[in-house]
């Protein structure tokens, strides 16, 4: 059962911020993982700020200088459909497309993806755990087959959104409104490790909104794509999964963006394997050298271990499909 | 009772009770839609949840969060006096110490408290209240302080009989003594073989996972009870609320006329249920209780899990020699079911077998009947091993198969009245492209391996007496058919109208059903064990049948003619020898001033010296991911024997919704227990506990079947299909997951997870 909370719903930025000064309070965009954090005890609520009412919040478009802006309302649904963002930024669709199920992709909105609670059993359950001001983290001796392998310190959650890792891929940028104006984060430094923080998954200070976001024009030419592994075929997190982009002159790698999803507690991007692609042939050995890259550094819990085989099984499992899509580079012919 | 007397006076209507099956049925067979389907899906049927009555309260549990712990201390008064709060009970009322009975299936266990103060499993009830809103209750139950003392906890079968366990109740952990059953002789079998196999298989607890969680609404009116609840067994609800209550049976009416999915956890008397009748007698007003999804993760049954050790043996012909089979299983913190081995020894002819059922307690909600229970785990074990022979002595499991098919039941010799398992294999292997699909597997580069497998089932379906069902017709032609089957979502109340059209020669729309409803019904068997059709149809029949006989009595006597020479069609009396000249039913005067003829049914006794029994073949096939152990479902096909298909598209969703439930159980389903810390299930909600979605189902799913033309089992030539459909799914895809990668997965469910952990292993093996 929900507790009790007040309701508001301003009309513009300037009064959603001035709402959401006020302690206990949140932003409220599509609700679906809001209200159920709130019915589910992870944490209270005083207030409740719906931003829904905020038409600047909304929609796609592309600017002048070939930036493409998403409103943090914008809703799964219409990123994963939208042509703009297919023919510009596959990746993103085909992540907004693979999260959750039709209905909560329907009513859930990009900015409440990328700011969506751990989905942890233990800190979404019963369990006074770390992240909810308790003293253990309860994956490390227990049921941990669904945490991190990376980035882990005390704390073990993955993040749980589609959309981050691709966004993190894209070099995309957050827009944020709160009571001192406006600034801009990269959504390469938006997450934030246990390490760093416990009690939040990225830098947002209280009484912040996303307003949107931006995309730099991708170089032409470059590829990109998301895969996801679940355990069921629909309404369901990611295992793991792999936001790749890259531009490449035959198969020889001139670019890349290598980001990890359902392996860290943020997006994993893993410049090690970055590294080995730059300036390489997309052939057999460099897709072992790639997987191996990608898994170099892991820890595994006790019974997460699957997670390191998996991640070397996508990486090379798209990095081959775009090496057998294209031809040899030329100089390799000769 | 009224029912007796009613059942005691009719008894010598036999004539209506020896109906053949029918030779050319009209009605009966056709796919016709559901006679509820548009209230079902247009949302105005009225489920209990929906019930809202004048003055009603909203009740909720306050339940134990540990495991395993002594309420040392329960104090009620901030919650008492919280708004909104019109009564509580708890272990202190003399309610609380109330014993609820088990279901007759489960003849014996340790008393069930209401309130015991010694918990044994997350989620037992500690104590309960009732409010004027749902958030009221829920407040208030936040404001109940409890001292418990935890105890360690128990939660896996294979430890519960060592020593130094928690002993969950002064009996001990061990719920039975273990049952054996042996024939031939073992040691000899094994000494025949030419190969042998051992293996140990597991399954998972699997909850029932119905959409519609659990609910009561209890109305008292002066000492008279009714209680809705979404129910498959109104009168055993009944019979044990009375006697829980001290109340005379004709005092409680049950009525359950519309149930959201059971599947075999909604046909016994659950807590919330006694707990919705205390709470309205205490405040004299209507109570509603329903549980939560997390609740009913919790308390509302499961289909326990199983430790299977199997030793087969087999000669090179295909023969099977002997099979061992040792089962434990944990019925949950009380009494209830976790066999499966007895199962495997009535599967196939095998002459030496020696099996064994271990039953204990674990620190864990309790198992309840769930869609083919034992059988479903049993087949896990059983059907893999059968695949493991034939693959040792290079044989396809189709024609291992074949091979082993029993002529008589293998436990007790007796024939079934009909048997098609060996057609069902066959024509179900040739519809599947069996022998193409065995040969072309994926080129050995390509990381997505494919595979088929196959896997066959039984089960046993008993109908019978008692049951009485009433029928009237009315003389403009319209009906009611009045019995107490509830309808579970499986088509039973259309099938029923069916047998009255049939019988009758009415349309279906003319047919009125009153059902489920202890106070408007005579007595009639609960819908388990996939009888309902077998018990069902043939009294409606008699009943429709004894109609019949009254009305073309009356017409004799009004037409001057013998009742032989005249027929009903089409809702008019025809006279056999003037075809052309039919009476409609209003012209019959006698009928008129009668109003209504009624007619009884039961249903007669089974088959002397013979068995009833379903049986099928599915047939699976998989695409394995080897990087990443994604598992796809690409295709089911089911061939099944379930005697006459009364409604070929009811008897299609059975079939598929086992089958779906099957993807579940060997693929995705599974309780997580905190296993070495809190021992708490961390996965009683919808995304954590994963039953299949659309995209998990294949496609391409088929069901066809074989008609026995059964004469015997029934007067309806109808076996049982409700259960069936699930048993034989996850074995085939574990089988073709075998065929499609070498890796024998003995443990449910094949996760990717499990998949890419065996996958490693086998790699750092070779
Ligand atoms: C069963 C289930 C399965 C799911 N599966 C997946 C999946 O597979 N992949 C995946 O990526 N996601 C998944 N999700 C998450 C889902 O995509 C998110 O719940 C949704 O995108 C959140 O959007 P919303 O608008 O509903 O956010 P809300 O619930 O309204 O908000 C979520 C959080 O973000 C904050 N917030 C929202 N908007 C802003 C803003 N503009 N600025 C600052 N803070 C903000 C809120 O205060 C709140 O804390 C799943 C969710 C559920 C319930």
């Amino acid at each position: 059962m929900l507790p009790k909370f007040s309701h508001v719903r301003p009309s513009s930025l300037r009064q959603a911020v001035q709402q959401l000064a006020s302690s206990g309070s949140h932003v409220h965009a599509g609700g679906t993982d809001l209200l159920g954090c709130l019915r589910d005890g992870v944490f209270g609520a005083e207030k409740i700020v719906s931003i829904t009412g905020i038409g600047e919040l909304r929609g796609i478009n592309s600017r002048e200088d070939g930036a493409v802006r998403i409103g943090a309302l914008t809703t799964l649904s219409e990123v994963a459909t939208s042509p703009l963002i297919a023919q510009n930024y596959a990746l993103l669709a085909q992540a907004a497309a693979a999260a959750a199920s039709p209905q909560l992709r329907n009513q859930g909105t990009i900015g409440g993806n990328l700011c969506q609670r751990p989905r942890c059993w233990y800190f979404r359950g019963d369990f006074q755990c770390l992240r909810k001001g308790g003293d253990t983290c309860f994956a490390i001796n227990g049921e941990n087959e669904f945490h991190c392998v990376f980035g882990g310190s005390r704390c073990y959650i993955v993040h749980p959104s589609d959309t981050a890792p691709a966004l993190v891929a894209l070099d995309a940028r957050a827009h944020i409104r709160g009571p001192l104006g406006m600034r801009v984060v990269p959504l390469g430094s938006f997450f934030v490790l246990p390490a760093l923080d416990l009690a939040r998954e990225n830098v947002l200070r209280s009484g912040e909104i996303i307003t949107h976001i931006s995309l730099p024009p991708l170089a032409p030419g470059s590829i990109s794509s998301y895969r996801k592994v679940r355990a069921r075929g629909s309404w369901d997190f990611a295992l793991a999964g792999l936001a790749l982009a890259l531009k490449l002159t035959g198969r020889r790698v001139d670019w890349s963006r290598v980001v990890l999803s359902g392996v860290a507690p943020i997006p994993w991007r893993s410049s090690e394997t970055e590294k080995v692609l730059l300036g390489r042939d997309l052939n057999p050995r460099t897709l072992r050298e790639a997987a191996d890259a990608a898994t170099r550094g892991a820890e595994p819990l006790s019974q997460n271990g699957y997670k390191v085989e998996l991640v070397r099984g996508i990486v090379e499992e798209s990095l081959r499909a775009i090496m057998e899509s294209h031809p040899e580079t030329p100089s390799e012919r000769t | 009772m009224k029912q007796t007397e009613i059942s005691s006076e009719r008894n010598s209507s036999t004539d209506a009770q020896n109906l053949e099956p029918w030779t050319n049925p009209t009605v009966v067979g056709k796919p016709l839609p559901r006679v509820d389907g548009y209230e079902r899906v247009s949302g105005s049927a009225i489920y209990p949840a929906d019930l809202i009555l004048p003055d009603m309260l909203h009740a909720a549990i306050l339940r134990c969060p540990h495991p395993h712990a002594i309420v040392k201390n329960l104090n009620t008064e901030a919650a008492r006096k919280s708004p909104g709060v019109r009564a509580i009970v708890s272990s202190a009322d003399p309610e609380g110490k109330l014993v609820i009975p088990y279901p007759w299936w489960v003849p014996e266990g340790p008393p069930v408290l209401l309130f015991d103060q010694h918990c044994r499993y997350q989620g037992e009830e500690v104590a309960a209240l009732a409010a004027d809103t749902p958030y009221q209750a829920y407040d208030a139950l936040r404001l109940m302080k409890v001292e418990y003392e935890e105890l360690s906890h128990l939660l896996h079968a294979q430890d519960a009989l060592k020593p130094g366990q928690p002993l969950l109740h002064n009996t001990g952990n061990l719920v039975r003594r273990p049952d054996t059953y042996q024939r031939g002789d073992l040691a000899k079998g094994f000494g025949e073989a030419d190969v042998l196999v051992e293996e140990t298989y597991e399954t998972s607890c699997e909850i029932h996972a119905t959409v519609e969680t659990h609910v009561a609404v209890a109305r008292w009116e002066g000492e008279q009870l009714t209680v809705w609840v979404p129910t498959q067994a109104i009168y055993e609800e009944q019979k044990s609320l009375a006697a829980t209550l001290r109340l005379p049976v004709s005092s409680v009416r049950v009525i359950s006329q519309y149930v959201g999915g059971s599947f075999g956890c909604k046909a016994e008397l659950s807590k919330h249920t006694l707990i919705a009748a205390l709470l309205a007698r205490k405040t004299r007003r209507p109570v509603k209780l329903a549980l939560s999804r997390e609740e009913s993760f919790l308390c509302a049954g499961n289909r326990p899990p199983n430790v299977m050790c199997l030793k087969a043996g087999a000669k090179k012909d295909g023969s099977l020699t002997a099979l061992e089979f040792t089962n434990l299983g944990a019925v949950g913190a009380y009494a209830d079911w976790a066999d499966a081995a007895g199962w495997a020894a009535g599967s196939y002819a095998c002459p030496n077998i020696r099996t064994q059922d271990t039953e204990v307690y674990i620190n864990a909600g309790k198992a309840r009947a769930f869609r083919g229970p034992g059988a479903a785990q049993s087949a896990w074990a059983l059907e893999q091993m059968i695949d493991m022979l034939a693959d040792k002595i290079g044989m396809d499991p189709v024609e291992f198969r074949l091979k082993n098919v029993p002529a008589t039941h293998p436990r007790t010799g007796e024939p079934y009245t009909s048997i098609e398992l060996r057609e069902c294999l066959l024509k179900g292997a040739e519809a599947f492209g069996w022998t193409k699909a065995r040969v072309a597997r994926a080129s050995s580069s390509d990381p997505v391996k494919r595979g088929v497998g196959v896997a066959s089932c039984r089960w046993i379906t008993e109908g019978g007496p008692p049951t009485t069902v009433i029928v009237t017709l009315f003389p403009d032609g319209s009906a009611t058919l009045n019995m107490a089957a509830a309808d579970q979502g499986t088509g039973t109340k259309t099938i029923m109208a069916m047998v009255v059209a049939e019988e009758l020669g009415i349309p279906l729309q003319k047919i009125h059903v009153e059902h489920a409803d202890t106070g408007t019904t005579q007595y009639g068997k609960s819908g388990g064990g996939s009888h309902s059709v077998m018990v069902y149809a043939p009294a409606v029949r008699a009943a429709a049948a004894d109609v019949k006989r009254q009305l073309l009595e009356i017409a004799a006597g009004e037409l001057k003619r013998p009742a032989i020479e005249l027929s009903l069609k089409d809702g008019k009396i025809v006279p056999v020898r003037e075809p052309g000249q039919p009476k409609n039913l209003s012209e019959l005067k006698d009928l008129t001033r009668r109003e209504q003829i009624a007619g009884i049914g039961h249903p007669p006794p089974e088959p002397k010296g013979r068995l009833i029994a379903s049986f099928g073949a599915q047939f699976a096939e998989v695409e394995v991911n080897v990087h990443t152990g994604e598992i796809r479902v690409i295709r089911l096909l089911a061939c099944h024997d379930s005697g006459r298909v009364m409604n070929p598209l009811t008897h299609e969703s059975q079939i598929f919704g086992g089958m779906v439930m099957g993807i579940g159980f060997a693929l995705t389903e599974q309780r997580v227990l905190d296993d070495h810390q809190t021992g708490r299930m961390v996965n009683a909600n919808w995304h954590d506990y994963k039953i299949p979605t659309a995209k998990d189902v294949p496609f391409d799913q088929l069901c066809l079947t074989i008609d026995p033309k059964d004469a015997e089992c029934n007067s309806a030539g109808a076996k049982g299909v409700g259960e069936i459909g699930t048993v034989p799914t996850a074995p085939a895809i574990a089988n073709a997951v075998y065929h499609a990668t070498g890796i024998r997965v003995t443990q449910a469910p094949i996760s990717p997870m499990q998949m890419l952990a065996l996958l490693a292993a086998r790699r750092e093996a070779r």
